[in-house]
Parts: C-alpha cells; structure tokens; sequence
C-alpha cells in the first residue's frame, strides 16, 4: 500500500447519524471514520439499510451529521451555515443521482453549464462544449434532456458534475436507471475522470459489477465500515463479500429475533 | 434572470394559471379605473363660452362630496350681475336662472324627465354657451321661445311647473334648451345659482377683480374649477356608477391576489424536486428565492401588460352599456387614462411579488437532499406562518363583524366587505385543517370500494393540493352567497316596511316627466306633498333638510330629531331660507314621529318660494282626471315602481360583481385542476397499470375534483352564513326591528354547479388526452 502524501479529499470522523428521537431512533451511520485520499474511485456497498445512502448524503454535505466531523478537501463542515455548505458544495462537490439530475427547461450545455453560473462565473468560451465533448455529448449541446436517452442524460450529469474541477464526485446509483451497455458507459467516463484527470470519484452502488471499476470498495452494515477491498477486485469477488454480509445481516436478525 | 426566463419559457403551461391571473385581474382593475377616471365633472357645454363664473355661496353641509348651495333671490342675481358688469373686461354678466320646461309632442312629454328639470333657461344666457340665433329674433315677452328645431313663428306645445302651455317660437337656437325672456325665466326658476360672465381679457386677471366685487356672496370659478357647476342629477349618476366601479376594483383586486396565491403555491409545491435539484448542484437559498421573484416578474410583467391593453381596450365597450343602466351619465365618454394604465401595470406585478413571496421563502429553504427523493407525498400541510396568518385574518375578521353594530351606516356595507375578504383568505389558509377529517367523514361510506380507497388516500396525502383547488371555490361561493344575501335581506326588510305602509288606494303620479305640474295637482281630488329642502341656520350652523309642502299643515311640523338637532319645540319659531334664496321665519305648530318628511311647510308657502318644485304624486280621492304628463296605478303598484327601479340598479350591480367573481374564480378552479391533473399522469399511469380503466381513473379523478369543490363550498357558506349574520345584526339594530336572515339558495346552488361543472370539465380533460 503506497502512503499518499496529499491530504485526503474526503475525511468523516466517528460521524454519526440518527433519524428520529426517543424511542423510535435509527441509527444509520454508528461512528464511521474514512479517509478517502485523493484521486482515488471509491465504491460504497452494502444491503438496503445498511447507510450507504446516509454516509454519502453527510460526506457530500447534502445532509447533516448528528454527530463526529466531516471534512472536505481540508474544510470542516462544522457550523457552516446553509449558505455556506451550499457555496462549498458548489465549489468542491459534484453529484450524479440515479435519476432527474438535469433541470428539464435547460439544454444539455445550459445544464452544464449552471454550476458555473450559480457561482456567479461565466462560463469560458468553449469550456462546456469541452465538457460535453469530453462525455461524447458535443452534438448533442442544443437538446433538452426530454431529447436525450437516459444514458445521455446521466452523461451530461457527469459533464456538469466535472465542469466545476469539484475535489470530490460522488455518485449515487448512477447506472440504477440504465440499461447494461449505458451503465458500462458511465462507469469508463468515471474511471477516465480518475484516471486522467486526478479526479476523486465515491459512488454508491449495489452491483458488483459497478463496483469493480473501483480503486476500493468499502462495505457498510448497520451504520459501519464492516470490510473493504483494496486494488481492482473483480465482480465475482465482490459479489461473494456482499452475499456473505447479507447472510451475516440475515443471520445476525436471526438471532436478534430469537432473543 | 436569464435561468428565470428559460424556466418560464420551457414551463409556460405551468405559468400560465399565474399569468392569466395576473392578466385578468389587471384587466379589471384597469378597465375599471379608466372607467372611473374618464368620468370626472365636466363644465356643462353650456357654459363652454364663459371663461369666469360665479357660483352662488355655499352654505356648509355636504352631500355627494359637494358643498350644499344657497341661491340668489332674483333681485339680488340682477343687482350682482349689475356690479360684475362694470369689473373691467367684463362684456357681460348673465344670471342664469333654470327651470323645468318638456315639450309635449302628441299629448306625451318628450325628452329625458330629469334633464328636463334644467332644460329652461334665460335667453340673456345663451351667449355663456356660445349660442347663436339661426334665424328669428330673441323672446321678449311672456308666452315666446326660442329654441333648437323649430321655425320662427310655429307654436310648440310644453308642460312647466305651472301645468301645459302653448308657445310661440320667435327664434331658432342653434344650441339645446328652451330659452325664455329673463324675466319670465326668473319668475318660473328658485333663485339664481350662477352669474356667467363673458370676458374679453385674461380669465384670471377678470376673476381676481371679480372675486373683489364679489366677496363673501358667491364664489368665483375659473378654468377646471368650472367643472364644479355639473348638474347635481349627473353628478350623482357619474356616483352611482363610481360605486359600481370602486365595488369592481375592490373584488378584482382581492380575487387577483388570492388566485395568483395560490396558482403560485401550487407550481411551487410541483416543482419541489427542480428546486431541490438546483439547490444540490450549488443554487443557495437566495438564489432559489431570487429565482422565483425574477420568474414571476417575467410571468407578471407580461400578463400585467395584457392585461392593461385587455383593460384599457374593453373600457370604452362598456361606457354605453353603463350609461343605458343609468350608472353613467349620457355626456359619458370613455378616455385614456395613463396614469390608471401605469398604475394598475405596476399593481400586477406588486401583487404577483406579493403572491409568490411566501411561496418563494419556503422553496429557499427546500433541503437539496428532496431531489433524490422520487415521491411527491405533501409535507406537512399547515406551515406555523400559514397558522399565523389564518388565525389572525379569522379573528379581524370576526372582530370586525362584532364591532359592525356600532359603526356609522354609510360605512357598514363597506367593513363589512372587509370582514367577509379577511373570514373568505382565513377560510382558505386553514382550509386544510378542515380537508382531513371533512374528507374522512365524506368518504367513509365508500371506504370498502377500490375508488373510494383511492380518493380518500389521494385527498389525504395531497391536503395541499385540494386547499388549492378548494380555494377558488370556497372564495366564489363565499361572495355569491354574501352579496345576494345581504341584498336580499336588505330589500326584504325595505319591501315589507314600505308595502306594509300603504293603504289600498288609486294613486297619479307621473308618466315620462319628472314630477306633476300644478294643474295637473289642481285638477285631481286628493291629498299631495310638494317635495323641496329648507337651509335650517341654528347656532351659527346652516343645515339642509328635505322638506315637504301639505295642504293641511298648520305651519312648520318637525320630526323629533330634527327639532332636537335645530333646538326648536312646539309653539317656538325656525329661522329658514327657502330654495328661492329669501329668509323666513316660521312658528313650530308641532313635533310628530310621522310626519312624512323631517320638516313640513304650508303647501302654498313651498309653492311661493320654491317655483320650481314638481309634485311627485296625488293620493286620489275621487276618479282621476286626465291630464299630460300624468298617470293613475295603485299605491302598490307605485311603491312597486320604485322598488323595482332600485331593485334594477342593485341587480346590474350583483350580476356585474357575482360574474366578475364566478367567472374570475371559475377560472382558478379550472386552472388548479388542470395543473394539479396534468402533474399527476404518473400516478394515473400506475392507477392504469394496476388494471383500472379510463373510466375508473376518471371516476377517481372526478371524485377528487368534486370532493375539492365540496370542500369549498361548505367553507365558503360557512363564511358567507357568518358574515351575513353580522350584517343582519348590524341592521337590526338600525332598524329596531327583526330581520330574517335570507340565505339565497337558489344563486349559491347556481354558483356551485358551475364550479363542479368546470372542476368536472379541467380534470376530464388533461386525463382524457394523456392516454
């Protein structure tokens, strides 16, 4: 394992998070500590429940842990106000979502182009066209997301979660919605993304396969870090890890229910 | 604002609710208030050749806005006419006597009754207008005219005060009006209210020196001040119509804010993932909340433009409609009034600000993680600021109604208005209080059906959803019932006072002329009151009253209050001045509660000073006698007459405001629904793909439509019931005596149907298309 001497793009410390109160509490992130270094394809899986949705929700800023410290690229989001975490996401963080990530009013270049516009820059001539041109999409700049296929959607996504240089894309489900050879697609423009340019992908996912193309794969149960992978694993062994944590959830309800 | 604009272009359909809103609300507002200012006093064209007059002084009291009057008695009109000759540049100074002359062509009076109250005029006065004899020489003698549309020498058959007459044309006048030798036209008119003056200098210089001569005995008037010296029978038909239109502003407005309220609230709460999308890819919360207002501002400067050219381009359509109701006067034309223009452009787009201004906090505060959340379940209905406000408009409203009693009566209709608007916007923001348990109740019958299941879990998860469509209705509803009711409970009592009062006899009154002439009064056997007004001066104040003048009166006869108001009792004396100008003092022969008008005269007294008062009707006692001008009913017929013709007038006035609002909200509710519909074919599909068929999914959607539009309407008679109990309080306690409370069915039914009808027609239609 190499020691990279860059500071690491993502940090939580014991991050915890509970919904609710009292009684009915859940807790779906139990004191998690990660360090996701620099240009680095992290993949998150883990069953239904197990809080992979939650740990990339409070890495990405989305959503506020209850407890523990979360720090991107170097800042901590404790006490940012709403403003704030919103301006720091703008500037370090890219998101693409399973489904409805583009603003149907708005061409592919215009969605691009909106995280540069929302912070108030102008977009340098030519620089989206590179963008969508980098996802394959550059004949594709006038049309409106109704125009697109649902590959060609989630490609733009890509386009406009890079156009920023954000420290950190995360991605959630981002092939869920796709048919196979779309989900391959979107899975290579990521790898690339981390390949040529430094970048650092966390993505959530539930196919082992999705998860192949990661770096590291890091598998959540009940709210914590319960194993992970290091180095290009192949979809056959994730795919074991995960059935043999979803016996164990299943075996330890078991129990649970037998107390 | 570039975004903004993309995003009005590409989801127009959903702007559209707000934009014909704001459109037609400004439409109104405009129409009306180009309407209202188009008709402003206008110096009578018979004046239009005399740049200075003087008006006789005023003599305190107000009616209409206008200061009361006192003429000048003949003499002293021809001794300051006299005086105001000689100001330098003063060519001449006219005393201007009217009086009421008809012509009566085939034994029927012609022309308009209550214009023809100031048709006769001196012939020395034809000049203020500019008039010219076409041929002929001028009248100088008792019996000879000169007017428009005859020839020298014809004789010409008229009605005046004094009964039918025949006249001899000496000239031909190229101006209207009969013209009479001056002193025929002083003898036959109650003093002199206006010396024209015809000058050839500077107005203002002529009218200074003027005003010295004058001093405290009239008051000189030049350029627009002239415009004072309309007939008082036009100005109050320009009122009569002003109030129709004020009424039309107030409901246009209010309409306007509500819909465009909640038209926004509801594009808002469908667009929640697009906003929680833009906040996730790095939109702050000030952006989101800018986004919206520059939104709106595209959406409302647009349909405020429309509406304003929509406005300004009906206003002139509707002056003659509105001058055949009587509610505007016939010299009534319609101009264009930038100043209503620009004001009402930049109300639209105040009240779409103002419409989206909630709305757009909340969305600023959408959480970016809503964006990955598929499901479009309401959150929590009630927002604490919707509580906040619900409440409070509630409690004013109630308090108002409370306090409505003890308000002054020419300002009861008004608040209780505002009781009504502030009950109607608590009804529709705690409207989804109300929607849960309402729509438990109503639809439990059907719990066990598929159908049933459905509407009732998609009402209830979609509180917000109903309250915007049940808003519309609930408001529509609420007016509909509020204002047929208080009309109906007012003309109820009125009717039933007034029938109550007359006896069964034969009554003359007149037919196409203004009132009864004296010979007509003369010929018939009966009792008659000769209506005219007195100047009461006590303790330095000078009060108007109407009076009457009767045969058997003893002297003067107060009512109550009018002799606690002047200090006088039974066998003391009144100070008056009489229509005519001149002063007297009478003795109080008594004090009655029923005397039929707040002072009584001696009947040939009021005939003496007021020469120009027409009888308005006979209480026959023995067989009419036929005479020109007159016509014979039964007292019920006659008290009919004049119920009927208020009732016309209040009629014009409900249909006008009832179909602005029914049509306005109508509107809304086919709006909402066509927008809350069309935003649901997702659910739909499911529905369909669960194995319900078109005719299913429209009988869930129809059901839910209906449930909106009942929901509405429970809450709008709700209001409507409460306010109207207030008003019928209020007049209770005026009145002293009890009122029943009307509640108009049949118009509520009436506006209700409709409602579901075009509910039913918005939902059918978006479902219907989108197979």
């Amino acid at each position: 394992m190499t020691i990279t001497t860059t500071a690491p793009a993502i940090e939580l410390r014991a991050v915890r998070r509970v919904y609710g109160t009292g009684e009915r509490a859940v807790t779906a992130l139990d004191a998690v500590d990660l360090r996701i270094p620099s240009a680095s394809f992290t993949a998150v899986m883990g069953p239904s429940g197990s809080g992979k949705s939650t740990l990339l929700h409070c890495a990405a800023g989305l959503d506020r842990a209850t407890g523990g410290e979360v720090i991107i690229d170097g800042v901590s989001l404790d006490g940012l106000t709403e403003r704030a975490l919103t301006k720091l996401r703008r500037a370090r963080v890219g998101f693409v979502f399973q489904a409805f990530n583009l603003v149907p009013a708005l061409t592919a270049a215009q969605n691009v182009a909106l995280p540069l516009r929302l912070a108030g820059r102008r977009p340098e001539p030519g620089e989206v066209t590179a963008m969508l041109g980098e996802v394959g999409l550059a004949d594709r700049a006038g049309h409106r997301p109704s125009e697109l296929s649902g590959g060609q959607q989630q490609r733009v996504a890509i386009a406009r979660a890079l156009v920023t240089r954000p420290a950190v894309l995360f991605a959630d489900e981002p092939t869920g919605a796709l048919d196979a050879a779309s989900g391959r697609e979107v899975l290579r423009l990521l790898r690339t993304a981390v390949d040529r340019h430094a970048q650092t992908v966390v993505m959530v996912t539930h196919d082992p396969f999705a998860a192949a193309h990661a770096d590291r794969v890091l598998f959540l149960a009940d709210g914590r870090v319960v194993d992970s992978l290091a180095g290009p694993a192949g979809a056959q062994e994730i795919a074991m890890r995960t059935a043999a944590l979803e016996e164990g959830v299943r075996a330890g309800d078991v129990a649970e229910a037998r107390r | 604002m570039n975004l903004a604009w993309q995003m009005v272009r590409h989801r127009f359909a959903g702007f559209a609710g707000t934009f014909l809103a704001v459109a037609l609300g400004v439409a109104v507002v405009a129409g009306a208030t180009t309407l209202y200012l188009s008709s402003q006093p206008e110096t009578p064209a018979r004046y239009a050749g005399s740049a200075v007059l003087v008006e006789s002084p005023e003599s305190g009291e107000y009616e209409l806005g206008r200061p009361h009057h006192r003429p000048w008695p003949a003499a002293e009109a021809t001794a300051l006419a006299g005086r105001l000759a000689e100001v330098p540049g003063v060519t001449a100074a006219v005393p201007d006597p009217s009086f009421y002359v008809q012509r009566v062509v085939d034994g029927r009076a012609t022309g308009d009754p209550e214009q023809s109250r100031y048709a006769g005029h001196a012939w020395s006065s034809a000049v203020l207008g500019g008039y010219r004899l076409s041929a002929g020489t001028a009248p100088a003698a008792e019996g000879e005219v000169a007017l428009a549309g005859a020839a020298p020498g014809t004789v010409v058959e008229v009605l005046t005060v004094a009964g039918p007459a025949r006249w001899t044309v000496t000239g031909t006048v190229d101006g209207p009006g009969f013209y009479v030798a001056d002193a025929a036209a002083l003898r036959r008119s109650a003093g002199v209210p206006v010396i024209g003056l015809v000058v050839d200098g500077e107005p203002e210089a002529v009218a200074a020196a003027a005003r010295a001569v004058v001093g405290a005995d009239g008051t000189v008037l030049t350029g627009d001040d002239r415009d004072r010296l309309e007939p008082g029978e036009v100005t109050r038909t320009r009122w009569l119509g002003a109030q129709l239109l004020i009424a039309m502003v107030a409901i246009g407005g209010f309409v306007a804010i509500f819909v465009v309220s909640s038209t926004t609230a509801l594009s808002t709460a469908q667009r929640r993932r697009e906003i929680a999308l833009l906040r996730a890819v790095g939109a702050t919360p000030g952006q989101v909340h800018r986004l919206m207002y520059a939104e709106t501002l595209v959406v409302a400067v647009a349909g405020s433009a429309v509406g304003v050219l929509l406005g300004a381009a009906v206003a002139p359509l509707l002056a003659q409609p509105m001058i055949d109701s009587g509610l505007q006067p016939s010299i009534f034309t319609v101009s264009v009034q930038p100043v209503a223009l620009a004001g009402t452009f930049a109300l639209g787009i105040v009240v779409a600000l103002l419409g989206v201004w909630s709305v757009a906090r909340r969305a600023g505060r959408t959480p970016a993680l809503d964006a990955l959340r598929e499901a479009e379940v309401s959150k929590r209905a009630m927002s604490p600021l919707r509580w906040v406000a619900g409440l409070l408009a509630a409690a004013g409203g109630v308090a108002l109604l409370v306090f409505l009693p003890n308000l002054a009566i020419q300002s009861q209709a008004t608040v209780g208005m505002g009781a009504a608007m502030l009950l109607l916007t608590a009804g529709a923001l705690l409207a989804p209080v109300v929607i849960v348990p309402l729509v438990r109740v109503v639809t439990w019958p059907w719990r066990r059906g598929a159908t049933g299941m459905v509407v009732r879990e998609g009402t209830l998860t979609g509180v917000r959803r109903v309250a915007s469509t049940a808003a519309p209705v609930l408001l529509t509803v609420g007016f509909a019932m509020l204002l047929t009711g208080t009309v109906a409970t007012i003309t109820e009592v009125e009717g039933a006072e007034e029938l109550a009062k007359i006896p069964a006899i034969t009554v003359a009154t007149a037919d196409g002329t203004p009132g009864l002439s004296e010979a007509a009064v003369a010929a018939q056997r009966g009792e008659s009151q000769l209506p005219t007004w007195v100047h009461v001066n006590h303790g330095g104040t000078v009060t108007g009253y109407d009076a009457v003048g009767r045969s058997d009166a003893p002297g003067l006869v107060l009512w109550p209050d009018t002799a606690a108001e002047i200090g006088a009792a039974a066998g003391g004396t009144v100070s008056l001045r009489w229509p005519d100008g001149t002063l007297g003092t009478l003795p109080v022969a008594a004090v009655d509660a029923d005397a039929p008008a707040p002072v009584v005269v001696p009947r040939d007294l009021a005939r003496r000073h007021d020469p120009a008062a027409l009888t308005t009707a006979v209480m026959l006692d023995g067989p009419p006698r036929p005479a020109p001008g007159l016509r014979t009913m039964s007292a019920r017929d006659y008290v009919q007459l004049d119920i009927d013709r208020e009732e016309r007038i209040i009629d014009i006035f409900l249909i006008m405001l009832i179909g602005l609002g029914v049509g306005y909200t109508g509107l809304a509710v086919a709006n909402t629904l066509l927008m809350a519909t069309a935003a649901r074919r997702s659910e739909f599909r499911a529905l369909r793909l669960a194995g319900a068929g078109t005719g299913q999914v429209l009988r869930v959607s129809s059901a839910e439509a209906l449930l909106a539009v009942g929901v509405g309407t429970a809450l709008g008679a709700a209001v409507a019931i409460i306010s109207l109990t207030g008003v019928r309080e209020a007049v209770e306690a005026e009145l002293g005596i009890a009122v029943p409370l009307v509640v108009p069915w049949g118009a509520s039914a009436a506006v209700v149907g409709i409602c579901a009808a075009v509910a039913l027609l918005a939902t059918a239609v978006p479902v219907l298309r989108r197979r």
